[in-house]
Formats: structure tokens, C-alpha cells, sequence
């Protein structure tokens, strides 16, 4: 314990190499099987998108052998990608990134933008504006669907991409949150800035951008997720496969008579992985000490 | 030089007939019909074909298809009606029927349906799609449904319990609880049934499967005539047989809601009977064979009752040719590739030469009995505008009763929310013939 | 940097910082005017809608203004304040629970571990898990009396204890979709800590341990203080999902057993699309954000007392 918890300081590195890889082992076994145990319950869905019979998950569920598979197969899979043509899976697919890409892209800038301003600026107000925002996360989704649609429908954004990229690109959560992460920027940083001559948008740009790079990733990451699940609101908004997300798609698994666990099973693997591409691709962005490194520099 | 002139004039000739024959019929027929329907995956398949080869037959005309999950299906009509962005035709689950015709969005969909399909349609089809206020038709189906009983062939054999054969000898009241009891101490029995509690309050399971209880009992969900609920909900007979269903649970006869919908079935079948829809049919069957059968619901009182009622067809008032939206819904009822869907599905038979054409609901069919409850037993669901309020108040007392509470005051508290609504509503005239 | 680095006196610099406002204002725009649009703007409408009997499917009668009835109806219907009881011991429990799971992971993912990055995203899993699905492994999972939990109560209690009808019995119900909710969402804390713990200079660590602070005392003094805005921000965050908990309520127990895991916004959601009372469900909405709105105000008063 004693070797874990001090360790150069106070003795040379190299003198006690033993016990350090030992407890760097340790270490790796005993978060491998607290993460073994957090995702356990995932390997429920792993193991039953592998079984092609639905009766046969139905049969199985609520006992252990709901976590065991004698002979997988991937035609679940095959038959999603392949549903005949009436629920076209690469095209929900292919909505779902485009959707992804757009909201991310632009909540990223726009909430990001918006975010400086409230913590650097010198526009009266902020701080009314930063509560207002904080207090309108509170509302709930379900609450402002049907004023909503009506809103979207008089535009004539029904059954369209931007009425789905619209509403949630700029987010008074991230806008909070990126705002948390500015306003511990060191003054330094900022004034230095404006000696400079820069203007807001500079600052912004290529001061304040550049060191924020965990965050922003996690906003990044946050929204893709958020946008990737949306369900109530593009059921509501698409009405052809135009534009309709995955999320919608798999619903049609959950008919009236019965469910189609197989084919639901494999949808929603599926539908994981591209998100988790996506994640891992944005959490090399979690760089220690950004904004420390900043201020040595 | 002539005869190229002659060609020449005849191709002109033919290209102008041909353009001017192309523009009258884009011109005279061009329509786009918004068809808004839910359904599993072969549902949505042979639609999609169904409409693909009626825009074949009908050139010009555009089908296009709202595919919605199930789930969320009544939450989209309600955001649709609000922000007025009806389809031509929609689908919709029969018991709100009487709350969108109240509602003033779909018409009598008689006089654009072809009459032989009229004419085919069963006694209970008619009865879902019809509008007691007026005694028209505003909706059409393929298909219906029913509620029966699945038990073991030999589980009942081996207990020497009598296996009905007709709706009209259907288990007694004595003689169901009695069975009940028995298969309690028989071994290997975990539940002597289960009443699909898992299907929870989000669906309609609840007043759809047991509201036949209380009509058996001989009361009701609300008076039909007065359109009260009080005196009748909450009256001694609904009351006692909501104690009946109680004291089922309370000897722990029943499978909990959070025990899964498998356990008819499931490995060492731990419940016995099962008290499930005509679909149920099929997940039994993949587990079993033959040895299930299918028995009619039992007759607690002087008659037998039994649910029906499914996801029927519509033309709104938003149509802008009802006639194309009839004559794209007898295309599709009658289109033999869309009965095979349903039929291979177990699709319960709305109309008479589909159900002669299913072999599984005919004469010496495994679910010939299910079928006869349509024609001996069925009865809808109120078919009152306050229906959703009279369903969600009635499935959320039975729930509570299941879970304890008590069943009177439940039944009560129900009722003055039903009779509430109708208030709200000024009795949604002319319903309660002020 | 020329010539604009060297701004006159006076005028010149009155002009650059007018320049920087208009700027600052075309920054901040695009985000509140989409925000102004798609949220405050429908936001509004549910005042107007909640003074009226407005349905959900237009009645043959216009809707008409009935004032405060929806709120006095609300605020007399016992069932309201269950629903408002159960998010507020929902929001109670999963608040310790998830947050500090959350912070817990975040701190073993940022040390460095070996095979961190796989371990990153497996433990963010959960959090990518689509709530309908998430509903349906645990529904599985709480079954009764067979499920993988009962089986493991039973095997460690040697048989002496359950099976528990985790979703079926009021003492339970709300404890176990604390569980679920805790695991489907702790990864949004979690990846929201790493983003802070990123900001936290190393070389505080370095001189915490010159003073000869062991890890104890280095996170108690170093790590928790430098991370108090990500605490303010995930507290205030996670009150209010917490508040708005609706979908797994929806899904799995629609808000049984006896009521016991009824939420505000299950109670909204049935008024407005079950029971097409649309008026009705616009006040709850409107009552549920000046509820939440003062749960928030005090708690960042709380925070930012201790400053």
C-alpha cells in the first residue's frame, strides 16, 4: 500500500522496480473487473443478438441462460441490413451521421462562441442571460413537442434534416457547461490577449479554442450522444424515410403483437458502434493540462 | 421523299398523341396519397409492396407511407391533429374511434369502400369501426382480434379437467377457480396462470384482456345508455369481480407484472394457463407444439364475453380524393399477397372469406375457438369520445387492486374521473341525450 | 500586430471596444436565437395553453379560458404531489450515487493506468446504450423471482433472503431504478470530471507532494478544490435530469407500483398525450420549472456561499 501511494518522491525510481510493476498489475486486474462487472449487463444484448430465433430469447429471458449463447449466429444482423427493402437500415443509418455531424459540428462552435462571450465579455447582462439559460434546461422535451411541431411545421421544416439539426445545436447545457470550464482560464491568459490588439473573435479563435480542447471534446462527445438517441422529437418531426433517424427505425421492432427481440437485439448493437467510434475518437482529446501548460507557456 | 415525309409525319403524329396522352393523365390523375399506419416488420413490408403495386395499377398516383413505431403511434395522431398535418388515411387502434369521429377528423368511410368488401366483413369488424351515435361505418380492417385461454392438452388430461369445445360450454365460474386451486398444488406449477400483467399500463392489455370479466360478471366499464360510470364501475358486480381477480393475485395464483410474459412457456412452464391475446398463439406454439390448446374465456355469469377490436383503417376529413383513399384500401384488402402476410402470420380474421381462407381459425383449426368468440362473444370497448380517459382511469385501479389497494374505493375513484371528463366535456353532446 | 496593436488614445480605443461589443454580440446570437426559436419560443406558448381547457385532439367546441383551474386542480390532486415526492427522493439518491461512481471512474481512467483508452470506453458504454434498451436488460435482470439479481441474492445470502420483486414492490421500485439510472448515465459525469480533472496543473500535485501530502491529503487539497466549478455545474445538472426523470419510469413501471415511481413528468406526460388534456399537462410543465428553477437558485446559492 505504503509502495502505491509514495512513490519517487520518497526514493529513487529505479531502486524498487518490483513492487511497481506488481502494483501496476494489480491495478490493471482490479479496474478490468470492475469494469467486467459495470458492463455485464451489456453482454445480455451481445449474447442475444446472437441468437437468430426470437421465441427462443423470449424463452430465455430472466435466467442466466439469457447470458449464454450454444450456437451464435450473425443472421440477425444479416437480415436487419437486408429487411427487404421496407425499412431501409443503410438509409436511417447514413440520416442518423449526417444529423450526428451537423449538430456536432456547429454545437461545438455556436455553444462554444456563445460561452466566451458570457465569460469574457463585455456585454451587460451576462449573468441574467447565463441563469435564463440555466433555468431553460429545466424545461422537458415532452413538454414542448407539440408547440414545437407547430412551429416547425409553419416554417415548412416537416419531415426534414435541419428540423432535427436546428432545435439542438445551440444547448443551454453546453453552453453552461464550456462556460464552467472558461472562466478558470487564468485573467493572464485573456489580458495578454488584449494587449495584443486581438478582438473578441480572435481571442476567442486562437487563445481561448486551443486550450479547451477536453472540454470541448466532451461537449462533442455529450451532444453526439444525445443527438445519436433522440427519439420522441424525429418520431414526431419525419414522416417518410427521408429523414428519419436509426432510433425511429428500430422502433419498428416493437410492434403491436409481439416484439422482435432478434432483429431488435442486432439493430441496437449495431447502432452502438458507430457512437462509440465516435467517442473513442474524441476521448484522445483528453489531454492533461491544457490550460496549465498555457500558462507556463 | 414522300414516304420519309409520311414517316415523318406519322412518328410527329404519334410523339403528340403520346406527350398529349402523357400530360392528360398527369394532369387528370396525379394524386399523392399520405397513408399513416403502424405495424411489425412483415406489416410494414407488405404495405410497402401493397402500395407499390397499386401505383403500379394506377399510374400517377404516389403512395406515400408514414411508417410509425407502435409505441408512440396515438402521441403522433394527437401531434398531427394539433398542428394539422392529417394523412389521407390513417390507422388507428379501434377503441379511440369514437373520440376521433367526436373529434370531427375521419368520415363514414362506407360509400368509398368496394361493397363486396363491405359485405365480408364479420358482425365484430363492423362493430369496431362503427360510430354508435350515427350507425356509420368509419373504418375498415383486414383483420381483428381476440383475447382466449392456452393450457397444456396433457397437463389438463392428466388433472382430468373437462376441455371445453364450444364457446357456449365454456368453463364456469366455479369450475375455472376451481382448476385454478388444483393446479396451485400441482407440482411443478410455479402459477396456475398467467394474466399478462407484464404488458404493464402502456398498452391497452389491461382494459382490452379483463374488461370481459366485468361483462361477463354482467356490469361494465360505464353505463352504454346514460354514458355514467358511476353506479356502474364502481357497482356491487364490477366490484365483486374485481375482488375475484384480487383474491387470484393475493393467493398467488397470478405471475407478477415484473416476471416477464414467458413463463406459460418458459423452460419447466411455470404457469399453467395463460390468459393471452390471439397472437400469443404463436410464441406458445414455437415452444410447445401441439400440445396447446386453446380454450374460450370462461363465463363468470349468465354469458360469455370476449374482447375484440385492432388496428383499423381511416380516411380523414384532411383527404383531398376519399374516393382514391377507398379505392386503395379495397385494392389492398382484397390483394391476395396481403392476406398471405397475414395469414402466415396468425392474422385474426375481420373479414368472412379471409377467415375461410385460415386454416388455423376454420373448422378443426387449433384456434377455431377463438374464432367463434367473435361471432358468440364479443363486445367492444365502450365506444364513447371519453374513451381514453375511461381506459387509462380503469387500468390504473386494476393495477392498484392487483397491487393491494382496495377495490372499491378504486373502482370509485376511477368512476368520478370518468364521469369528470364527461362533465369537462358537457357530456360530449350528443352522447348522454341531454 | 501592426498598426491595430497601437491603438490611438481616446477615440481610437471608445471605437475598438464598440467594435468588440458588436463582435461579441454577433458571437452570442446565432446560439440564443436558436435557442429563442426551438425552446423559449414553445416554452411560452404552454403559459397561454395552460390558462385554457385546450385537448390534445381539437373538441367540436373552441377552447376556452378557464384561468388558474388547471393549477388549483394540480396543486388539490394528491397524485401531483406523490409524483413530486418520488422525483425528489429519486433526485436524493441518485444524485450521491451516480456523481460519485462518476467521479470515482473519472479518477481511476486519468491516472496512468496501462490499456487506459480501452478502459475509457468500455466504461462508457452504459452511457452510449439507448434508454429502451437499457430497460429492457434490466427488466430482465430485476426479474422476478428467477432473475440474475434474485439468483445472486440468494446465493449470497445462502438462501436466506428473497426473492425480491425489485420493480413489483413499493419498498424496492424506486431504489432499483435508482440503479439503472445511476448506471445508464454515470458516464456523462464521469467524461464531464475527466474534462476538469484535465485542467487541474500538475504542478499543484508536485508541490502538494514536496509538502509531503500522501494521495489522501493530495485529493482532498488539490483535487476536489480545483474541481468545485465542475462540481457546481455537474450538481446543478444532475438535480435537473434528475427531476425531469421520465423514460424509464415510461417504459418499465409507468409509475407503479401504487404509484410509488409516478415522476412529474410521467403525471405530465399522461395528462397531455393519454388523457389529451393539454392545458392540464402546460401547467405541470410550467409548475415543475419554478419548482426546479428554486431547487437550482438555492443550490447555487449554497455553492457559492462557501466561496
Amino acid at each position: 500500500m505504503t509502495s502505491i501511494s509514495h512513490p519517487a518522491s520518497l526514493a529513487p525510481a529505479p531502486s524498487r522496480p518490483v513492487p511497481r510493476d506488481w502494483s501496476r498489475v494489480i491495478a490493471v486486474v482490479a479496474v478490468s473487473i470492475l469494469a467486467l462487472v459495470v458492463i455485464s449487463p451489456l453482454f445480455l444484448l451481445a449474447v442475444a443478438s446472437l441468437k437468430p430465433d426470437r421465441f427462443q430469447i423470449l424463452g430465455d429471458m430472466g435466467s442466466f441462460r439469457a447470458f449464454w449463447v450454444s450456437d451464435p449466429s450473425l443472421q440477425n444482423f444479416r437480415d436487419v441490413w437486408t429487411f427487404s427493402g421496407a425499412l431501409p437500415f443503410g438509409r436511417y443509418l447514413l440520416n442518423s451521421l449526417i444529423i450526428l455531424f451537423v449538430t456536432v459540428l456547429g454545437g461545438v462552435f455556436l455553444n462554444s462562441m456563445a460561452a466566451f462571450v458570457l465569460a469574457w465579455g463585455r456585454l451587460p447582462g451576462r449573468a441574467v442571460i447565463l441563469t435564463a439559460l440555466i433555468a431553460l434546461y429545466i424545461v422537458p422535451q415532452e413538454s414542448i413537442v407539440l408547440p414545437l411541431l407547430t412551429i416547425v411545421n409553419r416554417v415548412g421544416l416537416s419531415d426534414s434534416f435541419a428540423a432535427q439539426i436546428l432545435p439542438f445545436m445551440a444547448s443551454p447545457l453546453y453552453i453552461f457547461l464550456i462556460y464552467q470550464f472558461f472562466i478558470q482560464v487564468p485573467r493572464d491568459i485573456y489580458d495578454a490577449a488584449t494587449v495584443d490588439g486581438a478582438g473578441p473573435f480572435r481571442i476567442y479563435w486562437s487563445v481561448f479554442l486551443p486550450i479547451s480542447l477536453p472540454v470541448l471534446a466532451t461537449v462533442a462527445i455529450l451532444l453526439g450522444i444525445e443527438t445519436w438517441n433522440q427519439y420522441l422529437w424525429p418520431l414526431m418531426v419525419t414522416q417518410t424515410d427521408r429523414a428519419r433517424p436509426i432510433s425511429v427505425g428500430i422502433a419498428s421492432f416493437f410492434g403491436h403483437d409481439s416484439v422482435y427481440w432478434n432483429s431488435a437485439m442486432a439493430a441496437s448493437v449495431m447502432m452502438m458502434i458507430p457512437v462509440l467510434i465516435f467517442y473513442l475518437a474524441f476521448q484522445r482529446w483528453f489531454v492533461s493540462s491544457f490550460i496549465s501548460s498555457a500558462v507556463k507557456g | 421523299m414522300s414516304r420519309m415525309g409520311n414517316r415523318l409525319l406519322r412518328l410527329t403524329a404519334l410523339t403528340t398523341a403520346l406527350g398529349a396522352g402523357l400530360a392528360g393523365l398527369s394532369s387528370a390523375e396525379a394524386a399523392t396519397l399520405k397513408l399513416m399506419f403502424q405495424g411489425d416488420p412483415y406489416e410494414v413490408k407488405i404495405i410497402t409492396d401493397t402500395a407499390k403495386k397499386f401505383e403500379a395499377a394506377n399510374p400517377g398516383t404516389t403512395i406515400e407511407l408514414i411508417n410509425t413505431p407502435h409505441d408512440a403511434y396515438n402521441e403522433k395522431v394527437g401531434a398531427a391533429v394539433s398542428a394539422n398535418a392529417l394523412p389521407d388515411i390513417m390507422e388507428l387502434d379501434a377503441p379511440f374511434l369514437a373520440n376521433y369521429v367526436w373529434s370531427g377528423f375521419i368520415q363514414p368511410i362506407a360509400p368509398f369502400i368496394d361493397k363486396a368488401v363491405l359485405d365480408d366483413m364479420t358482425a365484430s369488424n363492423v362493430s369496431q369501426g362503427t360510430y354508435p351515435v350515427d350507425k356509420q361505418l368509419y373504418a375498415v380492417a383486414l383483420v381483428d382480434s381476440t383475447v382466449a385461454l392456452y393450457a397444456s392438452r396433457k397437463q389438463l388430461t392428466d388433472l382430468g379437467v373437462r376441455i371445453p369445445t364450444s364457446v357456449d360450454d365454456a368453463w364456469t365460474k366455479d369450475e375455472f377457480e376451481a382448476l385454478l386451486e388444483k393446479l396451485s398444488t400441482t407440482p411443478g406449477v410455479k402459477w396456475p396462470i398467467d394474466l399478462f400483467r407484464s404488458y404493464g399500463t402502456k398498452t391497452e392489455w389491461i382494459t382490452y384482456a379483463y374488461e370481459p370479466v366485468l361483462e361477463s360478471f354482467g356490469c361494465d366499464l360505464i353505463d352504454r345508455t346514460t354514458w355514467k360510470a358511476e353506479g356502474t364501475l364502481d357497482g356491487d358486480t364490477c366490484v365483486e369481480a374485481a375482488k375475484m381477480m384480487q383474491s387470484w393475485v393475493q393467493k398467488g395464483w397470478v405471475v407478477p407484472q415484473s416476471a416477464g410474459g414467458n413463463q406459460f412457456y418458459a423452460e419447466g412452464r411455470p404457469a399453467a394457463l395463460a390468459w393471452g391475446g390471439h397472437w400469443f398463439y404463436a410464441e406458445a406454439k414455437a415452444q410447445m407444439g401441439d400440445d396447446v390448446v386453446v380454450v374460450p374465456l370462461p363465463k363468470f355469469g349468465e354469458k360469455s364475453a370476449s374482447p375484440n377490436g385492432t388496428w383499423i383503417y381511416a380516411i380523414t376529413k384532411n383527404a383531398s380524393d376519399p374516393a382514391l383513399a377507398g379505392k386503395f384500401l379495397s385494392f389492398m384488402l382484397q390483394d391476395p399477397d396481403y392476406r398471405a402476410a397475414y395469414r402466415e402470420h396468425a392474422g385474426f380474421p375481420g373479414l368472412k372469406s379471409f377467415a375461410a381462407d385460415s386454416p388455423l381459425y376454420a373448422e378443426g383449426g387449433a384456434m377455431a375457438l377463438a374464432f367463434e368468440q367473435a361471432s358468440k362473444s364479443a363486445v367492444p370497448r365502450p365506444p364513447h369520445p371519453a374513451y381514453p380517459t375511461i381506459t387509462l382511469a380503469f387500468q390504473k385501479a386494476m393495477n392498484n387492486i392487483f397491487d393491494g389497494a382496495d377495490a372499491k374505493d378504486e373502482l370509485s375513484r376511477a368512476a368520478k374521473e370518468i364521469d369528470a371528463d364527461i362533465e369537462d366535456n358537457d357530456g360530449y353532446p350528443p352522447f348522454g341525450g341531454n | 500586430m501592426s498598426i491595430d496593436a497601437v491603438p490611438a488614445p481616446g477615440a481610437g480605443r471608445r471605437g475598438a471596444l464598440f467594435g468588440g461589443r458588436v463582435q461579441e454580440a454577433a458571437m452570442l446570437l446565432p446560439a440564443l436565437a436558436l435557442i429563442a426559436v426551438f425552446l423559449l419560443l414553445p416554452f411560452l406558448s404552454s403559459f397561454r395553453i395552460a390558462l385554457t381547457n385546450e385537448r390534445l385532439i381539437p373538441r367540436p367546441v373552441p377552447p376556452r379560458f378557464v384561468g388558474l383551474d388547471n393549477f388549483q386542480n394540480i396543486l388539490s390532486d394528491h397524485e401531483f404531489w406523490v409524483a413530486l415526492w418520488n422525483v425528489a427522493r429519486f433526485t436524493l439518491m441518485v444524485l450521491p450515487v451516480q456523481c460519485g461512481f462518476a467521479l470515482a471512474v473519472a479518477l481511476i481512467l486519468n491516472t496512468k493506468l496501462p490499456f487506459r483508452n480501452v478502459f475509457r470506453g468500455l466504461f462508457f458504454l452504459p452511457a452510449i446504450t439507448s434508454m429502451v434498451v437499457v430497460c429492457v436488460i434490466w427488466a430482465t435482470l430485476f426479474q422476478y423471482p428467477t432473475g440474475p439479481f434474485n439468483q445472486i441474492l440468494s446465493v449470497l445470502s445462502f438462501g436466506m433472503a428473497g426473492p425480491v420483486d425489485w420493480l413489483g414492490d413499493p419498498r424496492f421500485a424506486m431504489p432499483a431504478l435508482v440503479l439503472l439510472s445511476a448506471w445508464q448515465a454515470y458516464g456523462f459525469q464521469m467524461i464531464v470530471y475527466l474534462a476538469g480533472l484535465q485542467g487541474i496543473p500538475e504542478s499543484l500535485y508536485e508541490a502538494a507532494e514536496l509538502d509531503g501530502a500522501n494521495r489522501w491529503q493530495r485529493f482532498w487539497h488539490v483535487t476536489m478544490p480545483s474541481l468545485r466549478q465542475t462540481h457546481i455545474f455537474v450538481l446543478i445538472i444532475t438535480t435537473i435530469q434528475a427531476f425531469k426523470l421520465f423514460t424509464q419510469v415510461n417504459i418499465l413501471t409507468q409509475g407503479g407500483p401504487r404509484g410509488t415511481t409516478d415522476t412529474v413528468v410521467h403525471y405530465m406526460f399522461t395528462a397531455g398525450f393519454v388523457n389529451q388534456r393539454l392545458g392540464l399537462a402546460s401547467a405541470v410543465a410550467i409548475i415543475l420549472f419554478f419548482i426546479v428553477l428554486i431547487v437550482s437558485l438555492v443550490q447555487r446559492f449554497v455553492v457559492r456561499d462557501r466561496k
